[in-house]
Formats: structure tokens, C-alpha cells, sequence
């Protein structure tokens, strides 16, 4: 092997110093550097920064973003976040593995070309599930569409990257074309739509701009384009694709001078001749008239956190400014003290929106008491839970508002430091909110004078590298310091002694994004909207199964049913709605019986399940309950820090016990062993992660247990757990072949216009043959 | 100072006190694993866990500060299930043998693997007191026992099982030989006597347990000879006859009063022995049924019914052993028994409940998976197993011996007496069996020169990581990994020969299981 430059080594050092606490960042761009950390590497780290051997290796082994092998030159990740789970990722990941030809030992081809891992979450829970090779991400995938995904990528590969600007703007523009970039719009084709407008702009001539706009919130009917002219109400366009681009453009702009019209008219022609295709009327399109669900989606909504949500610029400041941006924040340097500031936010009533529901105004106010010269602020950006980005989206969308809100928090608790600590999966939002945050600092809006101001406020992004359990406040604050993100006992709380041992304050991503709002509108206008103990509104990620999935911003209060029905549109293709999982792996499960509970803090902890951080994913029927506690726990399972007996392998052993039960080999007596390990893994952890490990058995045991109970005797009523059930042909069956195509394995033979077969020896439960039956003709027992 | 309340007694503490040590200055016992004094706590096992009454909450009083007005419960059933589960928990994730497969096997319990480290180690008078804790009769069972402890041996695994008998017949024949065969000290005497029926091996290895005890034994013998079924052995030739009357010259040497050609039944009836001593043996051997009813004893398909630890029978004060109680008669059954029921009489003369021989709290590795049994024979003689040059009936010479122990592959835990988790379990009752899951793979370490690192038992509480960083070892050690897998390691995979240079001793002092430990000197 020729020998490893480790000059970059060096570099990175030098730039970034040689303390300790430099470990993760250092490690991070190693690894972006060489794309996974050789030996040598990480030796050479040692002999030339302060850093120890015992802090390298402990620390690179204990996030997941760390390598230490070496990597394809592609790296696949499978989602397996909860929203990709209930939709079969599991048996993606298989295809793949197969089709790469994978050793089960191994996790990269046996050409080094592709590197394939799970993700638990990445954060596109409407596209599951999704797949991201390298920078490009895969919607809706399955077993069957691997090798297309595959020949794509190897296509997408060859071309070109895209020239077509984020933002342009000619200065006499017509109006205004909008369309979200962001990471989960642009896996479900924002980019090629994106192209397709300027492309359009270019060969048709019409003065319009582009601009790339915050999250619209929709997910499940992007690409969306929004058309906005001067003094008309803006049109909005759902599921558009590169196709449908020029027609739209065409309908509300005129291309200028002749020649350009008369093209324009011409190669709509063609393109008509051509592709055969029929054109109905552009007005079609419009969301407005004629897409009523999509208009029902946002009506029952509150946009607070997310507060103009698909018209302005994400990295926009001028935009920002211009949408009452830093006003909030103007206000309380000018007119108000720190004190009063507090108490403007204890009168609104806001509650921690991390999933712990703390009162915000409470510890803001300990904050203020709390003693020590040195302070921090921290903005808690670990968002983790599979089956959640509210955070991620407000990062990406909202970055000035996440800034602008923490920058208040600052100011209330007397800080001139801060963190935003964003998980390592975030990428897309770790860029912006570090281009927001340059910006800020370009324009004297944070530095030593803070908009002018005698306050002065440096703030930096903390690249978390791939560990759930730091979202958990002192796991986070040991990753900033540089070590492994062991949660440490409390008290003493962050409030009292955090980071480096100074008082610190600690808020979630959403909590700080509403803070603006409620500075700006006052008290009042937040603790009226929601409940008498929940005020306010709280984002949701809304997945599974329901027809239109996305981001939600409701006030507290609205019952599950209105979410799933009113702005979810129900459940999809006729189905039962079973149960709604509300709070991740942290969380629990209500049962459809229980519908219309109100979402706030004490009913949701009532019924046994917790607000936790905002997912929410839909069951239905077809869900099984055991299942899908067997896949939280182990999630928990997974990311546990690995400290406390009780969480390290008592929630083991519970995951034991769910294997069994969805292996048909349950024993006598694991029920009531799982109802009292989890009494004790609860008690017995000491962090966060421990103590709600087993809330998603606890919960599913409660209103679920006949569920349990078939599974000891062998049954799935669902029909999910593999091993426990068969696939046969009913005699419905048309002998169109379609099963027999599309069986990865072989376990069909091609029978054309008789009654097909399943070898059940053969036969791996991948479920294909159900999905593409189209006579239901699949029998699943 | 804070007033605390555990257990409703009210302690006052000094400032900055833990929960533990307010208790412990209160002379209160709560239990550690993972605490390490010394080092900054870092609460990872909850065998200390208390139960913060008025927040119901349990906590690690290694950890948390004493604060006044806090009521603590320490000791009640709750907690205690508390603890034993998270030291059950530790069980299903910690592999190895406290005690080794062979000396569990062995129906005596006799200390195989230390008295072969004591006959590596040339100091064979220390191997006999080892020896003659569980056996009475070592030189007869070195000749004549079925050797079920080399069946379960693990070198067998490997290539043959360790001599293990012939070992232990060298070390009672070098005894013999020395002309002043061990005695063992006996304690002072209790003026109660015991009946002895038969002076056979089981008889006479209880005599030999109870004389150790303080109490006066009788052996009575129908015949003119003591040995009872050895004498048949004699007769064909497996034994020799002047072991026999060695060992048992011994066991008279103790104080065993031996009384020959008295019949109990016709010559001296059960009753009278009863009346005139306080508790009766009956170690007849094998008898017609008969002759049980004829004392007024219940019959089974084994021989005299008794309680099966208490060996006791039916009439109070009346016990029974050796192959009376048994179908088949191995000597080394009614050696065995001999010692039991010795403790069993004993048990019953001091008031307390009849148990019979505690049974050893130990964890098992069980069946061997593929790779393990290289990890045994690491530093191991890979010698063939050794025959003795002179002969069978000669045995093994000193240099034998010593090179047939070197053959051993000590399953046994070198931290057994010291093991804190261990220790737990048999104060809590803790099965370590009670949650099963994959168990993970037997590792031995053992390039450090003088400690062995079994990765399986770690408990992963950190001491010794936190040792090495404050030493500042040059590599040290740290976790690796995250979670369930989480394991010890030293950094860019050294060995612990490059990772513990400076402080390899305390951190095996600072172990709370077998994990690091020293190697045998």
C-alpha cells in the first residue's frame, strides 16, 4: 500500500489547535478528507495535538458517523427510520446487499464500489422509504426497483452537476417562480424541476425570478411550485415535474420579443407530437381550485415556528429582515431587560418542545439565578427519533429564526456563547445554518455588538457525529467538550454547571424558533392559542400511513383524529386507522379508540404516551403493534450509551424477548418477564434514553396485549412478522404473471393465464407479489 | 450537615457526603459493584441503589450527595429485587466458571485446580491440607475412583483430560511417604459423641470431618478389620494394603475410637447407641431391606430413606450415608457423603437448620463454542498427556506431576474469592441463569507479563480506564464501542502489554470481577 499523506493531518490541527476538546471536529474532517480514519492518521493526531490515543479511539468508536475501515467509493444508506420501517425497509436493505452481491460479514462489495449502511433516520419519512447513495436521494423504493435505483444513480453519476442558480433575478422581472431546495423536496424531484424552470426561463425568454423558498411543509405533494405576480394572490403547484414545467411558466408569463414566443409556441407542439401526451389546461394545477385536500392540509394549522412558511429565502437575510426578522430581538436589547424578557416568556406559557415539556420561562429564570462569569446557551439541534425533522426543516427553512431566537436566549440568561449542536445526519442544515450564521456575523447582526447594540454574542455550529443519546442534554454537553456522549448524573443540572462547568442553558430547535414570535406578538397571543397546560402550537412530522404526510404546525389542543383526517386526509386506500405513535422511540402508542384525545402534555402522558420531540406516525391494520415495538426498542437498544446495567443490557434482553415473539419461538412466562424489565429499566437508567426505552412496550402491552398473546402462540394477526406467517395464491388469481416477474427469489413460477404458486421453502415473506398483485389475489396468513 | 433517613433511622452526615458514605459512617452496609474508592464515581452497575422514597426514584448512593430531609429505603424487598436483577442482568453478560467444571463435578468437591497450582508450584503440603478439605481418603481415591472430575475437564476438549486422579494420588502417597502424614487441627472438644455404623470409606471420612469439629466419634465394626468395601478392592488387587491402613492409621491418629466385631442390630441395639450418644451414622453399606425395617427405618429403591441434603432419616438424630442411601456404591460417593453428612450432624448438634454442605455459588461458560478453546490453551503446556515412567502402580514422580499440572487450562476464576459481583449474588440470591441471551465469546488476553485480561467478565465499569487516564499511560485503555457492545480495549488494538505500563496492578486491584487479574506467580 503506498504510504498515507498525513500532511492534512497536520493542517487540520494547526488550524483548529491541539486541545482535547477538538477531537470530534478534528476526527470530522479527517474523515472528509480521506473518507474514513486510517490508523496512521489518527496516530500522527496523537503525536502532534494533546489529543490522547484512549480519546481517539474511544471517541471515534463510540459516534456512528466515524469510520475506521475503509469505504466504497459510494456509500448507500438505507433509511430505517419509522415511517421507512412500517413501509419495508428491512427488506430493502437485503436487495441491495444481494444485488451488490455484499458478504453478510461485510458491508461493502467485494469491488470497493458500493459501502452500504442502515440510517435510522433521514428525515424524509413522507418518501419512504428512502434510500441516499452518496448526495442523492431515493423515494418510495422497493424490493423490485433496486437495480433501477442503482442503474440511475450510475447515470446520475455521469452527468453533469446542475448550473441552474438558487436564486436569479434580472431586476425587471414579471414576478417570482418559487420552489424549495431543501433536503427531502429535493429527493422527490425539486431538482429536476428546479432545472426545468431555468431552462424554461432561458429558451422562452420571460422575465421571471426563481427563487428557492423555505420548506413548504406539504411533503407529500412536492415538487410545489408557487407562481407569485405582483398584486395577485400567489398560485400554488402541486407534483410538479420537469414535464409539466414549461406549460406552467407559459400560463402566467409572456415570453418577450417574437422569435422566443413563436419557439416557445412551436416546441409545445412538438413536445405534443412527440410524447403523445395530452395537455389539459394549465389551470388544472392550481392547488387553490382544484386540489381541495391540498388547501384542507393547511387548514386547521397555526404557523408560528414555521411563520411564512414557502415564500421566504432560507439564507435570505434581506428577506428575513423584510418578514419582521430580528425585530424580536431589537426589542429586547432596546426596551427590555433580561428580566423582563423571562418573564414574557413564563407568561406565554411555552413548554420545552424536546419532549420533556419543562416550563421555557422557568428555566430561563434559574438560569438568570444561577452564578458563574462564563455562560453558555445551547441550541439542542440533535434532533434524532426516527420519524421526526421538524428540527431539521426549521434549520434548513428558518435559520435566522432558530439564530434570532437563541440570540434572545442569550440575552435573558446573559451568555456571549453559544452553540447550535445539529446532528451529523443534518448536513444540508449544518450548511446553512453555518452560512446564516456567517451572514449574521457579516452584518453586525451577532459579533461584539449584536445589531448595534452594546450586547455582545459569538455563536458556532457543533457538528454532532452520529450518536441518538446526545440529544439528551449532558451526553451533548460531553460531546462538546470531546469525549463519548455519556449522559452524566444530575443533579448538578447543565442550568448549574454544563459546559466546561458554567452555567448553561439548553433549548430545543423548535422552542427557540418561537421565541421571536412571541417576543414580537407578546405573551398574550401565544398563551391563547392551545390549552390551559399546552400553549401555543407544536410542529409535527406526520407519516405512515395517511394520505398526505408532511409538516404540521397546529395549535395544542386539536385531537389526533382532526390531525389524521382534517389535515392528514385520513388513512390511505380504504384503510382502519389502528393506532397513532406520537413521541419516537420515547414514546408511545394511542389506540384509534382513543382518537380524539387532545394532543397537549397531560393527555398524551394520561393515555401513557408522551409529546416527546413531534413524530407522528399512522398505523393502520396492516401494522403490527408488536412489530413496531420490537423496532423502537431497538432503536434504544442500539443508541444506548452503553453505561447503565439497566439500559445496556437489560434492554437487551427485552429485545430478546421481542425477537422471540416475532420469531414464533415465545416462551411461557416472557410477557410478564418483559412487563417487569421494563418497570426496571425505567427505574434503573439514569439518562433520558434509559428511562423511556420502554415506553413503546409499556404503552403497545397496554392497549395491545392480545396482540402479545398471538404472538406467544405463534400467531401475527397482522400478518407482519415473517416468520410467522405464509404466502399463498387465493383462487381469485388471473395468471397475469406479474407475481412471477417481480419475485426477487424465484419462488413463483412463470405460469401464464393458470392459477400461480408460491414455493413457501423458497419463498422469504418480502411481500412483493402482494404489492403488485393487482386482483388481491396475495393471501397472507 | 444534612439529616437523612434510611430505613427509618435517622443519620446526620457530614457536608458532601454521598448517600454511601453517610451510611456507611451510620455503620449501615450498602453494597457496591463499580465503586472504586479513589476514583470519581461514575454510578454504572445499581448493586448500591437506594430507593429515594420521596422523589420514587431508585439512585446510586455511590453517586448522590446526601441532602437533608432525604428518606431513603435500603433494605427492603423492593430494593433488594432492584439489586439482585441488575446483578442477574450483569450475569447474563458475564462469562466464565467462578469454579471450575471439574471440581463441579467432582462428587467431593474437591479443589482441583488449586491443588494442581500448588503442585506446580512444588508446595505439596500446602496441596494435601488443599486435598483433605473434601477428601479423607486421597490416597485410596487416587487409586480407585471412576474420575468423573477428567471427564468434565476441559483440557479434554483440546487433546486428553488432565491426570487429575493420578495428581491427587501423588500428592497423598508424597504425604504417606513423609513418615508424618498430615493431621488436621481439631478444634476444642464439644463433649457430645457421635455413633459411627461402619467403618467404611464413608464412615470414616465422616469421623475424620467431625473429630475436626470437636466431637467424640465411635466407629463400630462388625467385623475385625476397618475398610469396609476397600477390603474387597484389596482382596482383587486394585489397592494396596498397607494404603488403606495408612490412610485410616490417620484418621485413628485424629481420635477415632474404633471398636471391631460389634454387630448393632444383635450385639447393641440402634436404641442404645442413640441413648448413649448424641446423634448415630448409619454408614453400613449396602444391607438387605430387611435389616433397614429391623431398625425402623424406611425403605427406598436407593437404601435407607433419608432427607436428601439433610441426610437424615425418619428418626431424629439418626442419619445415613455412603452407599446405604445409594444404588451404587462408589468409593468416592461415600467419601463424599462422609463429609456432607459430618456437616450435617454438625448442623443439627449446633440448633441450626439441617442444610448439609453449602453448595458453591458459581457461573458456567457451559459447552465450548468454535474458536474458544485456543483461547484456553493460550500459555498452556501443550504436552501430551503425561503416563508415568515407572509404571501404573508406582504412580508419577515429583517431576511428573509437576509437568502433568502445567497441562491444566485453569477454567477456575482467579477472583473468586474476591469477586464483588460474586458476592452479590450470594447475598441476594441471584441466579445467573436467569436471563439468557447470547452469551459472548471466551477471550483470554495474555500478553501482558504478569496480567490476564477475560474481556467476557468484564462488567464495564470503567476503574481501570479511569486508572489508566490519570496515570497517564502512553496508550492506556478505553471503552470501545458504544452500548450492549461495548468493550474494554486499548487504543489502535495494542495489546494490554503496550496499553498498561505504568499501573497494570492497580488496575487489577481496582477490578471488581476476574477480568484483570494477576497471573498465578
Amino acid at each position: 500500500m503506498p504510504e498515507l499523506d498525513l500532511t492534512f493531518v497536520e493542517q487540520t490541527v494547526s488550524e483548529r489547535g491541539p486541545r482535547p476538546e477538538q477531537v470530534i471536529p478534528i476526527l470530522q474532517d479527517i474523515q472528509r478528507h480521506y473518507r474514513f480514519l486510517p490508523d496512521e492518521a489518527l496516530q500522527r493526531l496523537c503525536e502532534v495535538s494533546e489529543i490522547t490515543p484512549a480519546a481517539v479511539e474511544g471517541v471515534s468508536t463510540f459516534y456512528a458517523q466515524f469510520r475506521r475501515r475503509p469505504i466504497g467509493r459510494h456509500l448507500i444508506k438505507v433509511c430505517n427510520g419509522t415511517a421507512c420501517h412500517v413501509k419495508g425497509a428491512p427488506a430493502i436493505s437485503d436487495a441491495f446487499r444481494t444485488r451488490l452481491q455484499i458478504p453478510d460479514t461485510d458491508d461493502t462489495d467485494p469491488d470497493g464500489e458500493y459501502t452500504i449502511e442502515d440510517a435510522f433516520c433521514l428525515g424524509c419519512c413522507t418518501l419512504a422509504p428512502a434510500v441516499q447513495i452518496d448526495d442523492v436521494t431515493y423515494g418510495h423504493v422497493t424490493q423490485d426497483r433496486v437495480s433501477k435505483v442503482l442503474r440511475n444513480f450510475a447515470e446520475h453519476e455521469k452527468q453533469p452537476a446542475s448550473a441552474a442558480p438558487a436564486n436569479t433575478s434580472n431586476g425587471k422581472s414579471d414576478g417570482e417562480i418559487r420552489i424549495c431546495l431543501d433536503s427531502c423536496c429535493v429527493a422527490r424531484g425539486c431538482g429536476s424541476t428546479h432545472e426545468a424552470i431555468y431552462r424554461s426561463i432561458l429558451e422562452t425568454g420571460v422575465q421571471a425570478d426563481i427563487k428557492r423558498v423555505a420548506c413548504p411543509v406539504i411533503c407529500e405533494e412536492t415538487p410545489l411550485v408557487e407562481i407569485a405576480l405582483p398584486d395577485r394572490k400567489p398560485v400554488l403547484y402541486p407534483g410538479v415535474h420537469e414535464s409539466d414545467v414549461k406549460e406552467i411558466v407559459l400560463g402566467h408569463f409572456r415570453p418577450r420579443g417574437i422569435i422566443n414566443r413563436f419557439r416557445s409556441l412551436m416546441s409545445g407542439a412538438l413536445d405534443q407530437l412527440l410524447t403523445d401526451e395530452v395537455w389539459e389546461p394549465v389551470a388544472r394545477y392550481s392547488s387553490d381550485v382544484r386540489d381541495p385536500p391540498v388547501a384542507a392540509f393547511f387548514g386547521p394549522q397555526k404557523h408560528i415556528a414555521t411563520e411564512h412558511y414557502g415564500r421566504i429565502d432560507p439564507l435570505s437575510l434581506d428577506d428575513y429582515i423584510e418578514h419582521d426578522g430580528f425585530k424580536a430581538l431589537g426589542k429586547c436589547l432596546d426596551t427590555l431587560s433580561p428580566e423582563e424578557v423571562v418573564s414574557i416568556v413564563e407568561q406565554s406559557g411555552l413548554r420545552g418542545r424536546g419532549g420533556a415539556g419543562f416550563p421555557t420561562g422557568r428555566k430561563w429564570k434559574m438560569m438568570q439565578a444561577a452564578e458563574g462569569k462564563r455562560r453558555f446557551v445551547i441550541c439542542n439541534g440533535d434532533e434524532g427519533d426516527p420519524g421526526a425533522f421538524m428540527d431539521r426543516m426549521l434549520m434548513e427553512s428558518f435559520p435566522y429564526r432558530v439564530i434570532e431566537g437563541l440570540a434572545i436566549a442569550a440575552y435573558a440568561a446573559g451568555a456571549h456563547e453559544g452553540k447550535l449542536y445539529i446532528r451529523a445526519e443534518y448536513p444540508f442544515a449544518v450548511e446553512r445554518v453555518k452560512e446564516a450564521l456567517q451572514r449574521c456575523e457579516e452584518h453586525g447582526i451577532l459579533g461584539e455588538k449584536v445589531l448595534g447594540r452594546d450586547f455582545s454574542l459569538e455563536l458556532e455550529v457543533f457538528e454532532g457525529a452520529g450518536a441518538f443519546v446526545c440529544g439528551e442534554e449532558t451526553a451533548m454537553l460531553e460531546s462538546i467538550e470531546g469525549r463519548r456522549g455519556i449522559p452524566r448524573l444530575r443533579p448538578p443540572y447543565p442550568i448549574e454547571q454544563g459546559l466546561w462547568d458554567c452555567p448553561t442553558l439548553i433549548n430545543n430547535v423548535e422552542t427557540l424558533a418561537v421565541i421571536p414570535w412571541i417576543l414580537r406578538e407578546g405573551a398574550e397571543a401565544f398563551s391563547s392559542l392551545g390549552t390551559e397546560s399546552s400553549r401555543g402550537t407544536k410542529v409535527f412530522a406526520l407519516a405512515g400511513k395517511v394520505t398526505r404526510g408532511g409538516l404540521i404546525e397546529v395549535p395544542m389542543g386539536i385531537t389526533i383524529q382532526e390531525i389524521v383526517d382534517e389535515i392528514g386526509g385520513g388513512v390511505p386506500d380504504g384503510g382502519q386507522l389502528k393506532a397513532v405513535l406520537i413521541g419516537g422511540p420515547s414514546g408511545g402508542c394511542v389506540p384509534a379508540e382513543l382518537a380524539q384525545t387532545p394532543i397537549d402534555y397531560d393527555s398524551l402522558r394520561q393515555v401513557g404516551a408522551i409529546m416527546g420531540s413531534g413524530g407522528l406516525v399512522v398505523l393502520d391494520e396492516t401494522d403490527c403493534m408488536v412489530s413496531i415495538a420490537r423496532y423502537f426498542l431497538s432503536f434504544c437498544q442500539y443508541e444506548s450509551c452503553g453505561k447503565c446495567t439497566y439500559c445496556r443490557i437489560g434492554t437487551r434482553r427485552m429485545l430478546d424477548i421481542m425477537d422471540r415473539l416475532c420469531n414464533g419461538k415465545g416462551r411461557k412466562g416472557d410477557i410478564e418477564d418483559l412487563e417487569s424489565l421494563a418497570g426496571l429499566v425505567k427505574a434503573g437508567s439514569l439518562c433520558g434514553l434509559g428511562k423511556t426505552a420502554p415506553n413503546p412496550i409499556v404503552t403497545t402491552l397496554k392497549f395491545f396485549r392480545e396482540e402479545y398473546e398471538a404472538h406467544l402462540a405463534g400467531r401475527c394477526p397482522a400478518g407482519k412478522c415473517e416468520a410467522l406467517v405464509t404466502y399463498s395464491v387465493r383462487d381469485n388469481c388471473i395468471g397475469c404473471t406479474l407475481c412471477a416477474q417481480h419475485c426477487p427469489v424465484d419462488a413463483i413460477p412463470m405460469t401464464p393465464y393458470q392459477k400461480h404458486e408460491i414455493d413457501t421453502e423458497t419463498c422469504t415473506h418480502c411481500d412483493t407479489c402482494r404489492q403488485v398483485c393487482t386482483e388481491d389475489a396475495i393471501h397472507v396468513e | 450537615m444534612p439529616d437523612i433517613t434510611i430505613d427509618h433511622q435517622t443519620i446526620t452526615a457530614r457536608d458532601g457526603d454521598t448517600v454511601l458514605e453517610a451510611a456507611a459512617g451510620a455503620g449501615l452496609d450498602i453494597p457496591t459493584l463499580c465503586y472504586f474508592e479513589g476514583n470519581e464515581p461514575c454510578p454504572s452497575c445499581m448493586a448500591c441503589a437506594v430507593k429515594d422514597a420521596g422523589k420514587d426514584i431508585f439512585i446510586p448512593s455511590c453517586a448522590v450527595k446526601a441532602e437533608d430531609g432525604m428518606k431513603l429505603e435500603c433494605e427492603t424487598d423492593e430494593v433488594h429485587e432492584f439489586r439482585k436483577t441488575a446483578i442477574e442482568l450483569l450475569f447474563s453478560d458475564h462469562l466464565g466458571d467462578c469454579i471450575s467444571p471439574c471440581q463441579r463435578i467432582c462428587p467431593a468437591h474437591l479443589e482441583i485446580p488449586l491443588t494442581m497450582k500448588l503442585v506446580g508450584a512444588g508446595k505439596l503440603r500446602e496441596a494435601i491440607v488443599a486435598v483433605k478439605r473434601s477428601v479423607a481418603l486421597p490416597a485410596v481415591l487416587g487409586r480407585t475412583c471412576h474420575r468423573p472430575c477428567e471427564s468434565g475437564c476441559r483440557r479434554g476438549t483440546h487433546d486428553d483430560a488432565v491426570s487429575i486422579c493420578s495428581l491427587i494420588r501423588h500428592v497423598a502417597d508424597e504425604d504417606l511417604a513423609s513418615g508424618h502424614g498430615y493431621l488436621p487441627p481439631c478444634g476444642p472438644p464439644r463433649n457430645k459423641s457421635i455413633a459411627i455404623v461402619g467403618a467404611g470409606p464413608a464412615g470414616l471420612s465422616a469421623a475424620y470431618y467431625l473429630l475436626q469439629e470437636g466431637y467424640a466419634c465411635t466407629l463400630y465394626e462388625q467385623s475385625d478389620r476397618p475398610g469396609g468395601t476397600l477390603k474387597e478392592l484389596v482382596k482383587k488387587g486394585e489397592l494396596p494394603e498397607d494404603v488403606v491402613a495408612s490412610e485410616i492409621g490417620l484418621i485413628e491418629k485424629l481420635g477415632a475410637n474404633l471398636r471391631f466385631g460389634i454387630r448393632v442390630g444383635s450385639d447393641v441395639s440402634l436404641e442404645t447407641l442413640q441413648q448413649e450418644h448424641d446423634a448415630v451414622l448409619l454408614s453400613i453399606g449396602k444391607v438387605e431391606d430387611s435389616d433397614i425395617e429391623a431398625f425402623g427405618l424406611k425403605v427406598t429403591r436407593a437404601g435407607i430413606q433419608v432427607g436428601r441434603e439433610s441426610y437424615e432419616t425418619e428418626l431424629e438424630g439418626v442419619f445415613a450415608a455412603g452407599h446405604a442411601v445409594r444404588k451404587t456404591g462408589k468409593v468416592v460417593h461415600s467419601v463424599a457423603d462422609g463429609k456432607t453428612v459430618a456437616a450435617a450432624i454438625h448442623q443439627h448438634l449446633s440448633g441450626f437448620p439441617i442444610v448439609g454442605q453449602a453448595k458453591s455459588f458459581t457461573c458456567q461458560v457451559g459447552k465450548l463454542q468454535e474458536g474458544e478453546m485456543p483461547e484456553f490453551m493460550k500459555e498452556i503446556s501443550e504436552a501430551e498427556r503425561t503416563s508415568p515412567a515407572a509404571g501404573q502402580e508406582t504412580g508419577f514422580s515429583f517431576e511428573e506431576a509437576v509437568k502433568e499440572t502445567e497441562r491444566c487450562v485453569q477454567c477456575d476464576c482467579r477472583a473468586i474469592d474476591t469477586c464483588k459481583l460474586r458476592g452479590l449474588a450470594i447475598r441476594y440470591g441471584a441466579s445467573p441463569t436467569r436471563f439468557d441471551g447470547d452469551r459472548p465469546a471466551f477471550r483470554k488476553q495474555v500478553e501482558h507479563p504478569f496480567i490476564v485480561y477475560e474481556p467476557g467478565k468484564c462488567i464495564r465499569c470503567g476503574n481501570c480506564v479511569r486508572i489508566a487516564e490519570a496515570s497517564r499511560e502512553s496508550l492506556g485503555l478505553t471503552f470501545v464501542g458504544r452500548g450492549f457492545d461495548v468493550q474494554l480495549g486499548v487504543p489502535f488494538n495494542g495489546t494490554l502489554r503496550e496499553g498498561l505500563k505504568k499501573v497494570a496492578a492497580e488496575c487489577v486491584a481496582a477490578c471488581p470481577v476476574g477480568a484483570l487479574a494477576l497471573k498465578d506467580e
